[in-house]
Parts: structure tokens; C-alpha cells; sequence
């Protein structure tokens, strides 16, 4: 040590440094609280009444399930919270790998990692955060499900328990492992969840359809999922425990990688940006595999680029198991009896599940510059980014049939409605996830409106419905009880707009273009110079 | 290369005006540049080089004049510019899923060529990505990723390339190599229009220089 003044530096007292931090972030903030939620009282108004809206959609459902006693309905009601929260456990685990769960700023990495500080006592907080964040994000979810296959309060309450402690649990033991910056036993961990929510869900068809006698399975106690909740709470005290103990061997780049995930994913949250949200993630992912074995192309022109798009289904396979698992939904909803609502709800989960499979159409609409480099027209790009994604949909479709035709139990229909509805649906979730993926996020260089939260784009909220108004407008019609064609005039026409990408930037060129050309006209037949001198600024030679 | 002759003129740019608001970046702009040739854009940041560039290519719309590429207007759109104009700008992004020979290789089959592999191998060479051929452009350094930016320009047919600034990031082997190589693209007939701070590179092609004076 050369500076003398650095011998005598004492020790570091790291509730300090967190209150100093703290001091730091809340003594900079010009409102409290309350004063916050009073300026946004437009929001608040706005979340309540949403809020209010939702609770009443799910009391119909529950009682729309309640009242129904077929055997789908029986087999679903039984089932399907089974199903759902095990598909709720595997989501956490997913969840809690991606971002750590401890997960730390880059900030802090640099400025309190490096230092001679006790993690433990720094990172603390964060670990019964996560825990209890999962607990109680897990336990609503949990309820939520009991509440829309019609369960009364006692099974609402057990299934809240199941899944918030089930939840917390899960977390505190991926807690525990990435102090050990082990992964396989989470990653194998989910995977078994994920195939038990998935095996049950096939069952709950299989059931509903008459294709196999589900025996008891159906008549299962809702009381047994008190066992998830039992094995929930163990984790949390014991594997919270040992995650407790190992949090000084957290490595800081693990602990920052997941902070700075969740910084940029906040970023493009506040902005509602979901497709940003995606574009963050698949980055992460491919940061994490950093390197693939090359495959050489096929074909040239437009095929080069399916052909492409098909040489990544052989490299990702997941999705296409996801693609799979979900045509079990529209069985599901069926044997619930809601067979009105089948083609809405089954193309909103279509929609997901195509999304992975156009990664070509997010690069090539997010930004010009790719696109630039491709000898065709945006129209001609997007639909050969769109090709893989529909023949996907088709299949989806083809599968989903019988569903609508009532084979799995519910309401029957006859096979040319069933067609129809199956068709809308396929559609509809195809020229959703297309919108999804592509459309224009929100101006912020137009004019902004004033609200109450704030300034906003207009564009803004619209964000949020991306994909979804599309869903809605091609499948209302079939919930209205409509004919079919109306939804399949509008999806054509959807589908034009969509492969053309015309938006709203792209009509005000056209128009100024226009005008200018027009002035051009103008000017040549009164005589007057159409252009100015041509003239080079300033050249030099070298 | 092929179908434009040496002279020929490529790019013609006739009175670009160019105007954020209330400042003019740059007015009466014009220049014609002949196939081999390199006209350079020069003058200290924010003299408008790059905003000309993005007007050239078509990813900016003037607000007044024209420009065209082997006499047809530029719309960033059409086809036919697509495949004539080359170019690594700001904007370029990557397919995250794909590695950087398979981006090198969808864009030659894109561009027609029916076996691409020694086309590609060569110029994966060239801009010295041969260890990284298998990475995601994600795991790649700035540097890196500059390379292979360069090398989707070189792996396609052009008759015009446009770089913006294109030593950036380059060490000095680089710049070296980015100055035979594109030496010998003119000598092969491309026309070229370049933004850059580095005289050597400039030197090296024998770049006619505008130097742009800014915003008013």
C-alpha cells in the first residue's frame, strides 16, 4: 500500500451500505406513495374497473362450469387444477433459472460485490423477497384456476395453498442449488413437472373424450394437493435454509447477468413492449448456448429463407413439443363446455405457442438493416418468414379438429362448423402471433397525449392488445354466431395488410411523397425551376 | 459486378436536402459516382455524413432532390436497389438463432448463388472469423461483429457498396485489410461511397473526398 491514507480503512458494515443505498434511492424520489397513486388516479380507476370486469367473467365461468355434469366437465373439473398448477410449478422453475432467482444489479456488482463485503448479509433480503414473491404470485394463480373450473371456497383455499407454498418452495430450492451454481437437478426438476402437468392434461382429454376409463382419477381428493402444499412448506424451510448458507457462493457474474436481464426487461415493460421482452430473453439464451454446430443451407431466393426456418425446427425442437402439447387446449375447453368461446381461447394459446417459430419475421420487420440485405420486397419477405409458421398452424389445425367436433366431450357440432370454427381458430392464431411479432412499437417522436399518469403515445396502450385485437377480430364472429366466412373475410384481409407491413409511418411517406411529386407538377407547368442548380457543396480532390 | 461498366455512372445524387426540424443537416447536395470508383465523406461528427448515407440507401427520405442507382430512384423497398446497393451502416441486425457462416450463407442463396460454401468460406477468412464460424452473434465482440457486418456485404452480388464509417472497431490489421480489399473491389468495377475518419484507409483506395461542413 503507497497511500498511507488507505492503511486505516475499518469495516464494513453492510446494513449500513444497504440503508445508505436506500437513502440514496428514496431520498431522491419528489413523491411518496399515496401522492403517486392520486396523480394516477385515471390508472387506478382503470385497473379497478378492469379488475371488476375480470372477477365477474370468472365468477360466470365458475358458474357456467359449475352448473355443467358431463363427463368432460367432471373429468376437467377434477383434473384440470392438477394440471394447471403443476404447469404453474414447472413456469416458476423456468422463471427462476432465468434470472438467478438471487439476482443482483450491475451496479451493485461492481460497487458492492468487489468489495470487502458479506454477500450474505447483502443478498438476504433478496432471497426471502424472491421466496415470497413466488408464494404469493403461485397462491393467486392456484386460486385462480379452482376458481374457473368451479371449485367452491374450501377447494379454492387448498389449491391457493398448493400453489403459493408449492411456488416458494420451488424457489427457495433453486436458490439453494445456484449457490452451488449447479443446474441440472432444476433443469431436470422441471422438465418432470412440466411432463406431469402435460401427462395430465392428455389424461384429462383422454378421459373426457371416453377414449380410456380415468377410474377414481377423476373423483381424486382436491385434499391430496395438501401434499404439494406439505412439500412446499418443507422447501421452504429447508432448502431456504441451505440457500441461506450458500448465498456468499453465489458467483457475481451469475447474480448480475440475471439483474441485468431484469433491468432491460423492466425497461421494455414500461413501455409494454412485449416483443422487447422476448427479443431480451432469446438474446440471453443464445448468449448462454454461444455456439451451434453450422448446417449448410438449401435452396436459394425466398426457399433459402424457409428452408431455413425448417432447418431450425430440427435445431430448437422445443417449441414444436410446446406447438404439440397445446393442441390438447381446444379439447380441454370443449370438454369444459365452452365450446363459444373454444375458437377465442384456443387462438390466443395458438398464438404463443407460434411466436418461437417466427424469429426470422422479428429480425427481418424489428429493424431495416437486415432486411435491406435481401434482394425482395418487404412483402415478399414476410411471407416467406410466415410460410414454416402457417404450415405449423394448418397442422394445428388439422389436429384441433376434432375438438371442435366435440369428440373429447362438450357441446357436439356437425363437421362443417366444426371445420369452420377450427379453420377461424388456426387462423387466427397465426395472423395474431404475425402481429405480435411485427408491429410497430409505440412513436414516441408523434405528438403525445396527456393522461393521467403521464404523457403517453397514443400507440402506447395499444401495445398491450398487439396480436390479441387480431384474435379478437377474426374469432368474434364465430362467438356471435356469425358465419363463418365473415371471420374469414376479415382474416384475408388482416393477412393483407400484415404481409404488406403497411403502417402508419410508411402511409405519411407515401403521402408527403405524393405531395412533393404534385408541387414538382405543379412548378414544371407554371415554368417555374422544378429543381435547384445542381451543385457540389464542397469537393476536393486528394 | 457483372453488367455495369467501368465509367458508367452508378449513383447519382441531385440536390439532397436533407432537414431535421428547423436544422438543415445538409443542402444542395450532389455527386455522381462511376463504377470504380470510391467518393469519401469526410468532416468532423455530425456534419451530416451519415444521414447523406441513409438518404443514399434509401433507409432516410430526403426532403428534397433525388437519388438513383443505374438511373432508378431509390426507394428502399425495391427490389432491384436491394440487390444493387450493399450496405453496412448503423442499422444492421443479426438473427440471433444463427451463426455467422449460416448468416453468410442464407444471404448468398438469397441473393442466387446456388453453392455458396467456397464463396463463403473465403470470406469468412478474409474478415478472420473462421474460429468464431459456429458462434451467435450475440457472443461476438464489437470487433467481431464489425467483421462479419463487412463480410454480409462481400458475400452477395453489389454494384454499389455504401459503408458508414467502416474502420470503426477494426484494429489496425483490419483497417489494412479493409483497404486491399476494397481496393480490389474497384479495381473489379464496384463503385463505392464510404463515411470515414481514417486517412490511411482512404489513401489506400484512392478516394475522392466531399467534405461535408454540417448543420445550420
Amino acid at each position: 500500500m503507497t497511500d498511507e491514507r488507505l492503511t486505516d480503512v475499518g469495516v464494513v458494515d453492510e446494513k449500513q451500505l444497504k440503508l445508505l443505498m436506500r437513502d440514496w434511492r428514496r431520498g431522491r424520489a419528489d413523491r411518496n406513495l399515496w401522492q403517486a397513486l392520486s396523480d394516477g388516479y385515471v390508472m387506478v380507476f382503470s385497473i379497478v374497473v378492469i379488475g371488476a370486469m375480470l372477477v365477474s367473467s370468472i365468477l360466470q365461468a365458475q358458474e357456467t362450469a359449475a352448473v355443467c355434469d358431463t363427463d368432460g366437465c367432471v373429468a376437467a373439473r377434477g383434473l384440470l387444477p392438477w394440471a394447471s398448477v403443476a404447469g404453474v410449478l414447472a413456469f416458476t422453475l423456468v422463471v427462476s433459472r432465468l434470472f438467478g432467482p438471487v439476482a443482483a444489479s450491475a451496479a451493485e456488482g461492481f460497487w458492492l460485490m468487489d468489495g470487502p463485503t458479506d454477500r450474505r448479509r447483502i443478498l438476504a433480503g433478496r432471497l426471502f423477497g424472491a421466496i415470497g414473491a413466488a408464494g404469493a404470485l403461485g397462491a393467486a394463480a392456484g386460486a385462480l384456476i379452482a376458481a374457473l373450473t368451479g371449485s367452491g371456497p374450501v377447494e379454492i383455499g387448498i389449491w391457493a395453498l398448493a400453489g403459493g407454498l408449492g411456488a416458494a418452495g420451488l424457489i427457495a430450492f433453486a436458490a439453494a442449488e445456484q449457490g452451488l451454481d449447479r443446474h441440472w437437478i432444476v433443469t431436470g426438476v422441471q422438465w418432470l413437472i412440466g411432463a406431469a402437468a402435460i401427462g395430465t392434461m392428455v389424461l384429462l382429454v383422454s378421459g373426457a373424450a371416453g377414449w380410456m376409463d380415468l377410474g377414481r382419477l377423476t373423483l381424486l381428493a382436491v385434499e391430496l394437493a395438501l401434499i404439494i402444499a406439505g412439500v412446499g412448506l418443507l422447501l421452504v424451510v429447508a432448502a431456504g435454509f441451505l440457500a441461506y448458507r450458500r448465498l456468499r457462493n453465489i458467483k457475481r457474474q451469475r447474480l448480475t447477468s440475471g439483474g441485468s436481464l431484469i433491468s432491460g426487461l423492466q425497461g421494455a415493460a414500461f413501455a409494454l413492449e412485449f416483443a422487447l421482452i422476448r427479443d431480451i430473453l432469446v438474446e440471453a439464451k443464445a448468449r448462454q448456448r454461444g455456439h451451434v454446430r453450422p448446417t449448410r443451407g438449401l435452396g436459394h431466393g425466398t426457399t433459402a429463407l424457409v428452408m431455413r426456418d425448417v432447418q431450425r425446427l430440427w435445431r430448437q425442437p422445443l417449441p414444436l413439443v410446446t406447438l404439440v402439447a397445446t393442441i390438447v387446449v381446444p379439447y380441454a375447453v370443449q370438454a369444459l363446455g365452452l365450446a363459444m368461446l373454444n375458437p377465442p381461447i384456443s387462438a390466443l394459446v395458438l398464438l404463443a405457442a407460434l411466436v418461437p417459430f417466427m424469429n426470422s419475421l422479428r429480425v427481418l420487420t424489428r429493424t431495416k438493416g437486415l432486411q435491406r440485405c435481401f434482394p425482395f420486397d418487404p412483402g415478399q419477405l414476410r411471407t416467406a418468414a410466415m410460410i414454416v409458421p402457417a404450415v405449423l398452424a394448418l397442422l394445428w389445425t388439422v389436429g384441433a379438429f376434432p375438438a371442435f367436433l366435440g369428440v373429447a366431450g362438450g357441446v357436439t357440432t356437425d363437421p362443417v362448423s366444426a371445420a369452420s370454427a377450427a379453420l377461424v381458430t388456426g387462423v387466427a392464431g397465426l395472423l395474431g402471433a404475425v402481429r405480435w411479432v411485427s408491429a410497430k412499437p409505440a412513436d414516441y417522436s408523434g405528438p403525445i397525449v396527456s393522461t393521467g399518469v403521464g404523457a403517453m403515445p397514443p400507440g402506447l396502450m395499444f401495445s398491450l392488445l398487439r396480436g390479441i385485437d387480431m384474435v379478437a377480430l377474426i374469432t368474434l364472429p364465430i362467438v356471435f354466431n356469425w358465419p363463418a366466412w365473415i371471420s374469414l373475410i376479415i382474416a384475408l384481409i388482416a393477412f393483407s395488410l400484415l404481409r404488406s407491413g403497411i403502417d402508419r409511418d410508411s402511409l405519411m411517406d407515401q403521402q408527403a411523397e405524393q405531395k412533393r411529386m404534385l408541387e414538382e407538377e405543379r412548378a414544371r407547368r407554371s415554368g417555374a425551376p422544378a429543381a435547384g442548380k445542381q451543385k457540389i457543396q464542397v469537393q476536393r480532390k486528394r | 459486378m457483372a453488367g455495369v461498366a467501368k465509367k458508367d455512372v452508378v449513383l447519382q445524387v441531385d440536390n439532397l436536402k436533407k432537414a431535421y426540424g428547423p436544422v438543415t443537416i445538409v443542402e444542395n447536395f450532389s455527386m455522381r459516382v462511376h463504377a470504380g470508383e470510391a467518393v469519401a465523406l469526410t468532416g468532423r461528427n455530425g456534419a451530416g455524413k451519415s444521414t447523406v448515407l441513409r438518404c443514399l440507401v434509401g433507409a432516410d427520405r430526403p426532403d428534397e432532390g433525388t437519388v438513383t442507382v443505374n438511373g432508378t430512384k431509390v426507394t428502399e423497398t425495391n427490389p432491384e436497389i436491394r440487390r444493387a446497393v450493399a450496405t453496412v451502416i448503423d442499422d444492421l441486425d443479426f438473427f440471433p438463432d444463427l451463426s455467422v457462416v449460416e448468416h453468410l450463407d442464407l444471404l448468398a442463396r438469397a441473393h442466387g448463388l446456388h453453392e455458396p460454401d467456397a464463396l463463403v468460406d473465403e470470406v469468412l477468412e478474409e474478415v478472420q472469423l473462421v474460429p468464431q464460424a459456429g458462434q451467435l452473434p450475440s457472443t461476438l465482440s464489437s470487433g467481431q461483429r464489425r467483421r462479419l457486418a463487412l463480410a454480409t456485404a462481400f458475400v452477395r452480388p453489389r454494384q454499389l457498396l455504401v459503408l458508414d464509417e467502416p474502420e470503426q472497431r477494426l484494429d489496425v490489421e483490419g483497417v489494412a485489410w479493409l483497404g486491399e480489399r476494397l481496393k480490389a473491389e474497384l479495381d473489379g468495377g464496384l463503385a463505392i461511397v464510404l463515411a470515414s475518419h481514417e486517412p490511411a484507409l482512404l489513401q489506400a483506395i484512392g478516394a475522392r473526398e466531399l467534405r461535408l461542413e454540417g448543420a445550420r
